[in-house]
């Protein structure tokens, strides 16, 4: 018997040894996304990752507001990482207005933006610890975590969402007793960094659970268009701010963490590792700042572009995010598009999925740096 | 045998701190201590000054009703909304000033930087929870008063840790 089906839709043939899963969209482990997972016993046969259930519309949003109403709202696909998804926005319009930024603002914006990196990855750390079932490794970083974010609330004044970098500069200068403060609560971050070592990577429970699991290869991992830190884990020495430096990240000393075996392991291990460059980052910038001048250039009220476009990108926590924007003689842009790393590596969990067992999916998920918000935008 | 030393050193790195005092903050009978008196925004410089972004204060003698800062929340979160006082002011012709609702604010502190008459600053309150949505929608007059809050834990480190007191 054959049934008369819309165009464009399809029966799905039932196999009685594969069993199909929904795992999300409200599944915690899955994030506001869901998984298709086809398995074989307690093999994936197939993967099909289907996000979009939290899509806010923030380019359609963007074209309604003037460059200035666009700060608060762009930053919300992720709220960690608050200063680095609006980085490259500031950059862009600072092209297409022509503002020059002073030294000093260069330098605060780049400890913002790492101050913000650590934060997203503790975050991320700490996820990736509870789903891997090691609960310290929750509470760790979620603790630690509040030592950043004390320091961006003296800074911008909010806690997440700081609307902190502004086209120009940024919002306010520093408080008077900033830097010392800094340097104090990083030197004992690092110290506490080191703890992480024994207690988690080191173990050897999540050894044998992530080594050689989910194995990406470096060809494959140019070939799908990955980036950040799984593109890194992969052996790919690739990062914006070494690659194409903005602000003044040319002035300051870090290195690129690059590791070969491409494995969950790898991809969990290299955030971990950043934080390190991130503390040397924050340490170096306080130290060749500028101790006094102005921190923000004044705009124009409702500063027009001209016909013009332009693309400016910038290493988030998650890999490289672009800002596409396009003005037209109006106050508002006239396109944005955001192009984000997680997105990027979601085409990745297809091929890595395949053939792991079900219970490893969170460590292979999980490692791939991906956050559903943010893919959606 | 090289993963029985793992998991020994793992499991020591968490015993140590067993006699690590708690990280935590012991909220509400504690409260964190803020950098000065909240956001403020010079308009001469066209900087900010850097304090926390909590509940606003709106300075009845300086406010002249000019709905700059309603503008700027336009495409926001249309929080603020112009309304009629009863106080008559020489500058504030209209007798308009602004109302803040804030189930809707966003605490983003552009109507600060929109203000060119120093007459809207935010405060270090971020209590601002209620049993109702009209109670958080506040007047003119409710954004005159000062806040009056105790807040002074820092955070301590030191070799045995950081703790909060």
């Amino acid at each position: 018997m054959t049934t008369q089906l819309p165009p464009g839709m399809h029966l799905e043939t039932v196999d009685d040894k594969i069993m199909t899963l929904n795992v999300g969209p409200q599944h915690p482990g899955s994030g506001h996304m869901r998984l298709i997972i086809k398995v074989d016993g307690d093999y994936i046969v197939s993967c099909d990752p289907d996000p979009g259930y939290v899509h806010r519309g923030e380019e359609k949003m963007a074209e309604y507001r003037n460059y200035i109403q666009n700060i608060p709202h762009l930053e919300r696909p992720v709220i960690h990482d608050s200063s680095n998804i609006l980085y490259p926005y500031c950059l862009g319009v600072e092209e297409l207005l022509g503002i020059e930024v002073p030294e000093r603002a260069k330098y605060i914006r780049v400890i913002a933006a790492e101050l913000n990196r650590c934060v997203y990855i503790l975050y991320w750390l700490a996820i990736y610890g509870i789903f891997l079932g090691h609960s310290t490794m929750f509470m760790w970083p979620a603790g630690d975590r509040e030592l950043f974010i004390d320091l961006l609330e003296a800074m911008s004044g909010a806690r997440v969402t700081h609307a902190y970098l502004v086209p120009g500069g940024v919002r306010n200068d520093l408080p008077s007793n900033f830097e010392e403060r800094c340097l104090r609560q990083v030197a004992y971050f690092e110290k506490r960094l080191k703890e992480y070592e024994d207690i988690f990577y080191q173990n050897p429970l999540l050894k044998a659970r992530t080594e050689g699991s989910g194995i990406l290869s470096r060809t494959d991992a140019i070939r799908l268009g990955t980036t950040g830190s799984v593109l890194r884990a992969s052996g790919v020495d690739f990062d914006v701010r070494k690659k194409e430096p903005y602000d003044v990240y040319e002035n300051l000393d870090f290195q690129t963490v690059v590791m070969k075996e491409g494995d969950s392991y790898a991809r969990s291990r290299i955030p971990y590792l950043e934080m390190f460059e991130s503390c040397r980052i924050i340490k170096d910038a306080l130290k060749k700042m500028p101790k006094s001048g102005s921190v923000r250039t004044k705009l124009k009220p409702n500063p027009k572009g001209g016909n013009d476009e332009v693309y400016r990108r910038v290493e988030s926590g998650r890999g490289a995010i672009g800002y596409y924007i396009v003005s037209n003689n109006r106050p508002e842009p006239y396109r944005v598009k955001i192009s984000v790393g997680s997105f990027r590596n979601l085409i990745c969990m297809p091929y890595l999925l395949k053939g792991e067992k079900l219970g490893n999916m969170p460590a292979v998920y999980w490692g791939l740096n991906y956050w559903p918000v943010e893919a959606d935008r | 045998m090289s993963n029985v030393i793992g998991i020994i050193r793992a499991l020591n790195s968490g015993v140590k701190h067993l006699a690590v005092k708690r990280f935590t903050l012991r909220y509400p009978e504690q409260k964190l201590k803020f950098v000065g008196d909240g956001f403020q925004f010079n308009p001469e410089t066209g900087v900010g000054i850097a304090g926390l972004r909590g509940r606003h204060i709106l300075f009845h003698e300086n406010c002249t009703g000019c709905q700059l800062c309603s503008v700027a929340c336009e495409g926001i979160a249309e929080a603020i909304s112009m309304v009629k006082v009863a106080e008559t002011w020489k500058h504030n012709k209209k007798a308009i000033m602004p109302q803040i609702d804030y189930g809707k604010c966003v605490f983003c502190g552009l109507c600060v930087d929109a203000c060119p008459f120093y007459a809207l600053y935010m405060t270090n309150d971020y209590e601002l929870s209620s049993f109702s949505k009209s109670a958080l929608i506040y007047t003119p007059a409710q954004l005159a008063i000062k806040p009056n809050i105790s807040q002074d834990v820092e955070i301590k480190i030191s070799d045995r840790g950081a703790s909060h007191g």
